[in-house]
């Protein structure tokens, strides 16, 4: 077999040492390439930028753990920035992990206390419910009996102060959902937007991304963050470089190697035609 | 009585009153001002606190069923039984260590056995799991993505000008690639997501259409009739 047969026929091992390679490298030694920013992660800056002071907010981890290492960090970067406004958040999942995903890694990183936001009175986290769309549904019509506890203490939702006056989905002004399968578009579209009007923006794996098309388009939904590269964008907007600054190198490398391969692929292909046929 | 309870048209009736209890306040909620709507509305809320809870007993079931496969594969020294092992023993360490009761004993979600569990054992090995397809879709985009006639090389190129789109190298260098990408994204793509999203729409109207109806009973007995 010659060499630009070969080519056409690498071996598979060969190909996941090079993807490794191409992934790691710039983890370890960061290249510092360019960043432009687009517009998705300018529409996401924008639409956290413009919630009007006094809002209600629902931030929802709609994803598994094994989603983290995509989604955490625009869930990260947009949460630090809902803290520096002056808006009240509710923290609730549909997902089983997304409670825990909030709870145990993204807490753990910065404390909202040292933004000046009090547990309980600007800021709630009640957890996470299993039903789906159902409990969604539920949630809108009755956000305290849904979750009649919070998750981090335990105690009564309707004993905090933040939810003294917010009832039902006609006191939430915006959604930011993080989310990398169902339930999560869809059902908040169905049950939330379209009854109550309520807005919504969704961050999503980059997979994703294209499933959001004709919902950004109908505008149903007002701004969609796909994946690691527009993290990374966003998190420059903010002025607060992290994990998706530094994975987007990687992001970069990786689809260089996939341009790579699949060129060589096809010189490979084109070059054994003719003696083949 | 036995047999009366037993009859189909049971369970079909209780779907057609409880989908419908959903399905008219849902397109009636602006005219929630009438007096019809507003009791259905309140129905239709406490029906779906009902099935939180149906569903959060199922859990349960979930839960014996593990236990109940697994402890068979054990019993029988199965194949794989050892991974059944770890199965059954990390479900009930994290099912105890994680129970929010009683608060003296330290349990809950900071318990430090569920939190070591949580952030070095299932963390890592559900995103080392994920991160593996990164490799399958390298491979698999080098094998599938050959100009082979002209469907193919659409195809081609199309996913390569995403890629290209969607990395900043390319972005940066040649600006051009993004306004491509983000065309093929807002217009060809949209179209067919669209056409994808209206026909399940559509399909799904037919299906609880023929369930209200009765003629859908794919969930009853097993899909028998």
């Amino acid at each position: 077999m010659s060499f630009i047969e070969k080519l056409q026929n690498i071996d598979r091992r060969w190909l996941y040492l090079l993807a490794w390679i191409f992934v790691l490298y710039p983890l370890i030694n960061p290249l510092g390439l360019p960043v432009p920013i687009q517009k998705e992660s300018t529409a996401w800056n924008k639409a956290v930028n413009d919630i009007p002071d006094g809002s209600v907010v629902i931030f929802s981890c709609m994803f598994s753990i094994a989603s983290i290492p995509e989604l955490y960090p625009m869930t990260i970067a947009t949460f630090s920035h809902l803290l520096t406004k002056n808006c009240k958040i509710i923290v609730a999942t549909f997902w089983a992990d997304g409670a825990l995903v909030f709870d145990q890694t993204l807490l753990k990183q910065f404390d909202p206390a040292k933004y000046g936001k009090v547990y309980g009175k600007d800021w709630i986290d009640l957890g996470y419910v299993p039903g789906a769309e159902t409990a969604m549904r539920a949630f809108a019509d009755d956000m305290v009996n849904t979750f009649p506890k919070d998750y981090i203490n335990s105690q009564p939702t309707g004993s905090y102060e933040i939810m003294k006056n917010i009832k039902t989905a006609k006191d939430v002004d915006i959604i930011v959902s993080f989310e990398s399968g169902t339930p999560g578009v869809g059902e908040w579209l169905r049950q939330w937007n379209t009854p109550y009007g309520t807005k919504l923006i969704v961050g999503c794996s980059g997979v994703s991304a294209p499933g959001m098309a004709p919902y950004l388009q109908s505008g149903q939904l007002s701004a969609n963050l796909p994946g690691l590269t527009s993290t990374a964008e966003y998190e420059l907007l903010i002025k607060r470089p992290a994990l998706a600054v530094a994975g987007v190198d990687a992001v970069s490398m990786s689809h260089l190697l996939v341009v790579l391969l699949v060129i060589l692929g096809n010189v490979g292909y084109f070059a054994t035609r003719g003696r083949k046929s | 009585m036995s047999n009366v309870l037993r009859r189909i048209e049971i369970p079909i009736a209780l779907t057609i009153i409880f989908t419908l209890l959903q399905v008219i306040p849902y397109y009636f909620r602006w005219e929630s001002d009438t007096k019809l709507v507003d009791p259905l509305d309140s129905a239709a809320g406490i029906t779906s606190q009902w099935v939180l809870l149906v569903v959060a007993w199922s859990i349960f079931i979930g839960v014996i069923s593990l236990i109940q496969v697994h402890g068979k594969t054990v019993q029988k020294r199965g194949k794989g039984w050892y991974y059944s092992i770890i199965v059954l023993a990390t479900c009930i360490v994290m099912t105890i260590a994680g129970l929010p009761f009683p608060k003296e004993l330290g349990l809950g979600i900071n318990n430090p056995v569920y939190t070591f569990l949580f952030n070095n054992v299932q963390s890592p090995l559900s995103a080392t799991v994920f991160a593996t397809i990164a490799f399958f879709i390298t491979s698999a985009a080098y094998r599938s993505f050959r100009a082979k006639n002209i469907e193919a090389t659409i195809v081609l190129v199309a996913g390569l000008l995403l890629v290209m789109s969607n990395a900043p190298l390319f972005t940066a260098t040649v600006p051009l690639i993004k306004t491509i990408g983000q065309w093929i994204y807002d217009i060809p793509n949209m179209a067919t997501n669209r056409a994808v999203t209206i026909g399940a729409a559509l399909g799904l109207v037919a299906l609880a259409v023929r369930t209200l109806l009765g003629r859908e009973r794919g969930y009853l007995r097993g899909g028998g009739d």
